[in-house]
């Protein structure tokens, strides 16, 4: 039998090493892509990063695993599929922002509720929205001008994504950062 | 009477082509959202495949049956996706989930968002990489002084500190916000609209001082690009009519139109290059 006392302790250097490529943005998008963690830190990358996932908990951290886009989208509709070695790994947020501390993100708070609109709305229509019912919705609660300039912000950033026919679908930014299923669940339960 | 294997003479390949485009079209709006996938009876859809189908003699019509069917075949595999979604722990009613999202304020909103989101940690920083280019830009680049030596304007006069009152009489910065002065300028063309109908471009534009015309130029265009305007431009003069509903987006096909302001007639000279 073997004893829990066995589990190998990862020299600190690889450690450091992961963090710093999860850490440090080197291409257009955070983190590092699995077959990166796995060149970089060697065979027993998946160790190495549960062992930094314990150490960043105490700093209301995590390690995240986010499969690609085009895996979570089907996802979204097509429920549990097996997992890919595309995945991309992120250190995010463990817990949530308190309300107080929503600026600390660079979002106002009625820019995120913007936001919350845009991804519930595409939500519920399976994950792709015309642009124009985003937007018709979206100037209700914010105004025509705030609106326009929310989307194009909101897709910049990678939470929205729009195509050649104008449909909004979700981002690999909300893809990774926000919980779908809690944000639709809380959306139902919240009152006015 | 008829014999069962006659042609039925009524039908007509026009209006199968027609029916068939249609079908097509009702396809691509499914898959662009604009309908509900079960908007579609497929049966119907196939049924009217199979009725133009012996007729077909071109090689035009048969891809034309092709991706027809092609296309239903995709709204099908969007109906299967649609009701696994229904079963789904995300799925809510669109309609209740609109109706709710109208009736949340603002505030309630972002709490709900954030008490879901994890946002990602990230590090921007310069690399090794970008600092030896950034360096290597800067040796090679000339000074300040040796790149207006070749404009040829003279010695350069020394830098002195700017204010605000200074950097709005430049016209640099405006003490008002951009989008507050385009809704007074929207505000003020529908007022005008509604009492006289179609406004004079120049009448609308024209202001005392140049500055003032360029500026309200400037803001028209905007009204113009994005839909809150339209404009008619006729032999001698072009009009403008203020929307109450915009659309909000660039017009499909719209056409770009420069319109010259000089500085010293009294009736600013148009001059239009349609693209």
């Amino acid at each position: 039998m073997q004893e829990s006392g066995d589990e190998k302790r990862f020299y600190s250097d690889k450690l450091k090493h992961a963090i710093h490529l999860l850490l440090f943005k080197r291409g257009k998008m955070p983190g590092a892509k699995e077959w990166e963690l796995k060149a970089s830190i060697g065979k027993n990358y998946k160790q190495v990063i549960s062992q930094l996932d314990a150490l960043l908990s105490d700093f209301d951290l995590q390690v995240k695993k986010v499969e690609p886009e085009h895996h979570q989208n089907r996802h979204l509709v097509e429920g549990e599929l097996e997992s890919t070695d595309d995945a991309r790994y992120f250190v995010t947020l463990r817990g949530t922002l308190a309300p107080k501390e929503a600026r600390l993100s660079g979002w106002r708070i009625d820019n995120l509720a913007a936001l919350t609109v845009a991804i519930a709305y595409i939500v519920t229509k399976q994950g792709k929205a015309p642009r124009e019912e985003v937007e018709k919705l979206l100037a209700e609660k914010v105004g025509r001008w705030k609106t326009l300039t929310l989307l194009d912000a909101f897709t910049r950033n990678g939470y929205l994504k729009e195509d050649e026919a104008g449909s909004l679908s979700l981002g690999w930014r909300t893809l990774s950062e926000v919980n779908l299923r809690d944000l639709m669940t809380l959306l139902a339960e919240t009152g006015r | 009477m008829t014999s069962p294997n006659a042609k039925p003479e009524r039908v007509r390949l026009a209006s199968g082509r027609k029916d068939l485009r249609e079908l097509i079209q009702t396809c691509q709006a499914v898959r662009e959202r604009k309908f509900n996938p079960f908007f579609l009876d497929v049966a119907l859809a196939v049924e009217t495949l199979r009725k133009y189908f012996p007729f077909w003699d071109l090689l035009d019509d048969h891809c034309l049956d092709a991706q027809t069917i092609n296309d239903l075949a995709e709204v099908l595999n969007l109906q299967k996706s649609q009701l696994r979604y229904q079963s789904s722990a995300l799925y809510t009613a669109p309609e209740a989930l609109e109706k709710k999202l109208r009736a949340l304020s603002v505030k309630r909103l972002g709490e709900t968002f954030l008490k879901s989101w994890h946002p990602i940690v990230e590090r921007e920083q310069l690399t090794v990489g970008g600092i030896r280019e950034g360096l290597r830009y800067w040796d090679q680049m000339l000074s300040f002084e040796e790149r207006r030596k070749r404009l040829r304007l003279g010695r350069a006069a020394p830098p002195t500190p700017t204010d605000l009152d200074s950097l709005v009489r430049s016209g640099i910065m405006t003490r008002e916000d951009f989008a507050k002065n385009l809704r007074k300028l929207w505000e003020e063309l529908r007022t005008q609209t509604a009492e006289n109908g179609a406004v004079k471009y120049w009448s609308f534009v024209r202001r005392e001082t140049y500055e003032e015309t360029v500026q309200r130029a400037y803001y028209v265009s905007f009204l113009l690009t994005y839909g809150f305007a339209k404009m008619a431009r006729g032999d001698t003069d072009m009009t403008l009519v203020g929307l109450d509903t915009p659309t909000g987006k660039v017009a499909e096909g719209s056409v770009s139109y420069p319109i010259a302001i000089t500085r010293s007639s009294e009736s600013q000279i148009e001059q239009g290059i349609g693209t």
